[in-house]
């Protein structure tokens, strides 16, 4: 009797589509994710088959629109590769770093160096080596290139997974310890979920800049020979070369839609989902809402396959580990065997760093005289030409960014605008830019600079809208009640108050400031080299002619100049900020 | 002495009680006492039950008080009555004296009571079954920690000691905060090797066996992205429990605290006593021969904490939990007199055991009874009085003194609001009180006491904190003669200002860099000590007005005497 009572209630109320069986409806909501499982599937064989044709010197970029969804995909799967390998790299990187002493007395300060190394000027290198690897196919040049982009996404991501596990608590590895879990066990359940976010966060910096040196790689020509790859770059820079502003359009807003498509699809789901891994005992008030996230989490397919297929070889998975681990004699320490393995890689690793050396040294000696007077020149006019720069972009983004971070109905409109302009990855505009220039008659000493600021100036305003929106409110209170005047309150609360995220940004953007020199100084557009003294300007054309001794040189001295005034400089201020001007609850 | 305990020991055994008594009478009664607290507890109570009066009456005042106390409540009121009476006059006193006021009240009361022929509401404290003899599981022989210091020094944080867990108790290792407790429960708990000495698990080196321990964490240390239940269930995975299994078993430990129906909450949608429950239901699911638990409700509110003891001592009464034995490390002196079979009071810099003893009451346990509050007091007095061996038997002697004096981490206003509370009750109070009355932990407290102490503004005696003259002339004084009155009791008492001082008047403008006392300090002590070291030289100082610190440029300069607070304080006076 009651069963039937129930059921006559509900289809009284039900409309006719509810009438039908569940599973029906349900699966509509999972077609979504079937085309998107399709279409990456299509994106990975197209891949393949372009790799491996036969290399093609002479590439014909069509400025068909129609053409553009192929490029993108060219673009989005080097950078989707590329990622893939940085991410297997942090993860090994950061654990070897953070679990072996030894090794982390070398590997930090390495990827501290490596960091401050401006990619672009490996670019050259890179690309004749692998061109020479694989001479017949494709895949050389691909390969150059993803690798150029692994060098400019994997060290930060390595340095952030290294530094969520040091910050691990040590309770945290007691329980671990205590209750003998297998090293498996420990990576899934306690060393990823806490440098998730960490992780995450910085993919998101590593992608986009990702975006800077994939664009470079795509235009890159040196000397006789075309590098190019089919991609956004190439069609963004023949555009600019037969100035077409409509394919031009087209290209920007193809760029623009897949950088914001991927944020939305990618992006946003991921920090959504990742929103569990926080490491606070308390649930905060707001966290990140994400449409497609919730798709995937209304999903029937996808649990069903996971309690099928996913669960079942995870538990066996799981036992296995824990079995064979819990079968291991307590009795730890590497042994005789593991010591000696440790002195072998020393040695081998001294004897390596001690060739290279010597091979380097060779090549420096050969410098000439007027060549080493030339590069100190480029470093001098390219350093003053970087802080330049960083001032003008500071002068026009704190009075702006305070403004917009303090109103904040301002913030609300302003914000996803300025991200989605920022988005744009600097090199993609270089090509434009310098035809503007050309036209009305500007040269590139000037011009350079106004590349430069493309790619640093969103960094530093970035922040100072975060650090205004930070400053608490009773310090604002304080102002209104004593009646501090317009400068005084710039003097006594804005200025300090968003000193430790101005450095923040000034420090990024002066990374990419240096590595946007070697682009903005030297440049080809249209047959033709534009270029101005400086030191990215050396880069490149030492690149450009073969001229290896100068190249590494300047890049030498390149990396060292970062390296000092990072040290000199920024990290001071960033000590300060991090004490003095720190405002703590 | 060996003598008489191996004697006393087999006589006991066999139920010859006149031959143990006759051996007892043979011998001074410091050698008679110590001999008898060698047995186990149960046969100390039968053996002093039927001690004649005379012999009881000698024997008492060479006990430990609390130790006495105890024994002679095993007895009828009108017995005690009977072996008080007996007693020499100023050693019946002397034990009287010893005792806390609450408990000398409530006890004085019952002798009256009984005298006048009354039945005392409370006429013997109820006991405690003795456990029976059995292995201990752990024992540690003269384990000890060190750790070495960046430049190669060694600094060490646990001296040798030994310890053993008995099946059946529950004990507790009480210590100041930084005194290495934490450390002997690690090592114990087969987390941390010690750096000499070994530790036994029923006989075997801890490296060969896998331990089968839990160990509940002051901050409870769950995973925030794993649910209650799975939390509970990441042990039992690393055991290769199946899941079926592994899910009975978790939900088994949830609903033995009380948690049933949270298995699939996050941590941080919980209260802390409920996160605190499924840190004991995480613990408890994997069956654990021992349960260590580091200050499990410290983190805690007071109703709460007390709730999770109450129920956590229900589960252990009434063996609803197969753990054999539990170690509880904590600074809470009542937490430990409360849960507690066994008590080891450790002292610092490095950790050595000041005294080791059992508590003999019965459970639940009353914290307003005159035996709880005696063993509370005991406490405070081994704590606070590291110079009194209060001779309980297995007291390891303290050889290693620092060289250096070690400042108490403590303010100088915190010193001036205790000594405000002992002027306002007659200069003198039992420490027990006074942490009632701020409210403070003992952790907090001690610092605070031994600070006043070193300073002359008060003396710990006995478990009680007494006021000076010093002291009286401090709390009473306004707030520039307080200055003066603590520059000069620093300047005499606190080593490590005074030299930082004279170091400064060498220097002709009176500057040094902090990095240079921070450099002489890292010779003697940890890194963090010699923080927490500056960190109180530099509130005193500064409050004494002695020197003055810049934080900018991290140096110390000398206040010379023509300053305008010195000066403003000339013209008051």
């Amino acid at each position: 009797m009651r069963p039937r009572a129930q059921h006559q209630q509900r289809s009284a109320r039900a409309p006719v589509w509810g009438l039908f069986p569940q599973f029906d409806a349900s699966l509509l909501k999972d077609l979504p994710i079937f085309l998107a499982a399709f279409s990456v599937f299509y994106a990975l064989i197209a891949m393949a088959r372009y790799w491996f044709a036969p290399f093609n010197s002479q590439v014909e970029i069509s400025l068909r629109p129609a053409a553009l969804p192929l490029y993108a995909m060219y673009s989005v799967m080097r950078i989707a590769i590329s990622y893939f390998i940085s991410l297997v790299f942090s993860i090994v990187y950061g654990y070897v770093a953070a679990y072996n002493r030894k090794a982390e007395r070398l590997m930090i300060p390495l990827l501290d160096t490596l960091q401050s190394i401006p990619v672009l000027s490996f670019l050259p290198g890179v690309m004749l080596a692998m061109v020479a690897l694989f001479p017949k196919r494709q895949l050389g040049i691909e390969l150059g290139s993803i690798i150029l982009i692994f060098t400019g996404q994997a060290w930060n991501m390595a340095f952030s997974f290294y530094s969520s596990l040091k910050a691990i608590p040590s309770e945290m590895h007691e329980v671990a310890a205590v209750y003998r879990w297998s090293p498996w066990q420990k990576l899934v359940e306690m060393e990823l979920p806490f440098a998730a976010i960490g992780l995450i966060w910085n993919s998101m910096v590593s992608v986009a800049a990702a975006w800077f040196y994939l664009i470079a790689c795509e235009m890159f020509t040196l000397g006789q020979h075309d590098f190019r790859l089919p991609g956004l770059g190439s069609y963004l820079q023949t555009a600019a070369n037969a100035a077409d502003t409509r394919a031009i359009l087209w290209g920007l807003a193809t760029m623009i839609g897949v950088i914001v498509a991927m944020d939305q699809l990618i992006w946003r789901p991921v920090i959504a989902w990742a929103d569990k891994f926080k490491f606070e005992q308390v649930e905060s008030a707001h966290a990140m809402h994400s449409p497609v996230l919730d798709l995937l989490r209304s999903s029937r397919l996808l649990p069903l396959m996971a309690r099928k297929f996913v669960d079942p070889a995870r538990e066996r998975l799981n036992l296995h580990l824990a079995a064979s681990w819990d079968r291991r004699s307590p009795d730890r320490g590497s042994g005789k065997a593991g010591r000696w393995v440790s002195y072998f890689m020393t040695a081998v690793s001294l004897l390596a760093v001690a060739y290279g050396v010597v091979k380097m040294s060779g090549l420096v000696f050969s410098v000439t005289g007027s060549e080493l007077r030339h590069i100190f020149v480029g470093g001098g006019v390219t350093l003053v030409r970087v802080e330049f720069t960083l001032l003008i972009a500071a002068l026009w983004t704190v009075p702006a960014g305070v403004t917009i971070g303090l109103n904040a109905k301002l913030a609300t409109v302003l914000q996803p605008v300025v991200q989605v302009v920022a988005s744009v990855p600097a090199t993609a505009l270089f090509p434009i830019i310098i035809l503007l220039l050309t036209r009305g008659g500007g040269g590139l000493a000037v011009g350079s600079i106004v590349l430069m600021l493309l790619g640093t100036q969103w960094y530093i305003l970035f922040n100072v809208i975060a650090g205004a929106m930070a400053l608490p409110t009773d310090l604002k209170e304080v102002c209104g009640v004593f009646g501090f005047g317009r400068w005084e309150k710039w003097r006594e609360l804005f200025l300090p108050g968003i000193f430790p995220y101005l450095i923040t940004g000034i420090v990024t953007a002066s990374g990419g400031a240096w590595n946007a020199s070697i682009l903005a100084e030297y440049f080809h557009l249209n047959g033709q080299v534009y270029s101005t003294t400086g030191l990215g300007a050396v880069v490149s054309e030492a690149a450009d002619k073969g001229n290896y001794p100068v190249l590494l040189v300047a890049t030498m001295l390149m990396a060292s100049i970062v390296l000092v005034v990072n040290r000199l400089v920024w990290r001071r201020l960033y000590n300060l900020a991090s004490t003095k001007f720190k405002l703590e609850a | 002495m060996a003598e008489l305990t191996q004697q006393l020991r087999e006589a006991v055994a066999e139920g010859h009680w006149d031959a143990a008594i006759e051996s007892l009478r043979a011998d001074k009664p410091s050698k008679a006492a110590t001999a008898i607290q060698a047995l186990p507890y149960e046969q100390q109570k039968r053996l002093f039950r039927r001690l004649p009066t005379d012999l009881a009456a000698r024997l008492v005042p060479a006990f430990p008080y609390y130790h006495a106390y105890v024994l002679l409540h095993s007895l009828p009121m009108a017995e005690i009555v009977a072996i008080l009476d007996a007693m020499h006059p100023t050693e019946r006193d002397d034990f009287l004296e010893a005792l806390p006021e609450e408990t000398w009240q409530i006890f004085t009361k019952a002798l009256d009571q009984a005298r006048q022929g009354m039945v005392p509401p409370e006429a013997a404290s109820p006991e405690a079954p003795a456990p029976a003899e059995l292995e201990p599981i752990i024992v540690a022989r003269q384990i000890e920690k060190s750790y070495m210091q960046p430049e190669g020094r060694q600094i060490q944080v646990v001296a040798p000691i030994d310890i053993s867990i008995e099946p059946g108790t529950i004990l507790a290792v009480l210590g100041p905060s930084g005194s290495g407790k934490s450390t002997v429960l690690r090592m114990l708990a087969g987390l941390l090797a010690p750096s000499k000495g070994t530790v036994l698990w029923h006989g075997k080196p801890l490296g060969e066996s896998h331990p089968n321990v839990a160990i509940v964490f002051q901050s409870f240390a769950l995973f925030p992205w794993l649910t209650v239940r799975e939390n509970v269930e990441a042990p039992l995975l690393a055991r290769g429990v199946t899941q079926a299994e592994r899910y009975r078993r978790a939900l088994k430990a949830l609903r033995s605290v009380g948690l049933k129906g949270f298995e699939s909450a996050y941590p941080k949608e919980l209260s802390g006593g409920m996160k605190q429950r499924v840190g004991f239901a995480r613990a408890l699911a994997v069956e654990p021969e021992i349960l260590f638990m580091d200050e499990p409700f410290s983190a805690l509110d007071v109703l709460t904490a007390e709730n999770l003891r109450r129920e956590l001592l229900a589960l252990w009464t009434e063996k609803k939990i197969t753990t054999r034995s539990i170690f509880i490390v904590t600074h809470n002196i009542e937490e430990a007199v409360l849960l507690a079979d066994r008590v080891v009071v450790l002292g610092s810099n490095p950790a050595t055991i000041r005294a080791d003893f059992r508590i003999p009451l019965a459970q639940p346990r009353d914290r307003k009874s005159a035996a709880f509050l005696l063993y509370v007091d005991y406490i405070y007095k081994v704590m606070t009085q590291p110079q009194l061996e209060l001779a309980p038997p297995k007291i390891a002697s303290a050889e290693a003194t620092p060289r250096w004096q070690m400042l108490p981490h403590t303010r100088p206003g915190s010193m001036a609001g205790l000594l405000e509370l002992l002027v306002d009750h007659g200069g003198e109070e039992d420490l027990y009180h006074v942490a009632g009355k701020l409210l403070l932990e003992t952790d907090d407290l001690l610092p605070i006491i031994e600070g006043a102490t070193m300073l002359g503004f008060a003396k710990a005696r006995e478990g009680d904190v007494q006021i000076t003259a010093e002291g009286k002339a401090f709390a009473q004084a306004n707030v520039d003669a307080r200055k003066a009155i603590f520059r000069d009791a620093v300047l005499v008492h606190a080593k490590l200002i005074e030299r930082m001082k004279s170091a400064l008047e060498s220097r002709s403008d009176h500057t040094m860099p902090l990095e240079f006392f921070h450099d002489i300090l890292d010779e003697h002590f940890t890194e963090a000590d010699v923080l927490k070291q500056l960190e109180t030289a530099l509130n005193w100082g500064r409050y004494a007005e002695i020197f003055s610190y810049d934080p900018e440029t991290d140096t110390i300069k000398l206040h010379t005497g023509n300053s305008l607070e010195t000066e403003n304080l000339a013209a008051e006076q």
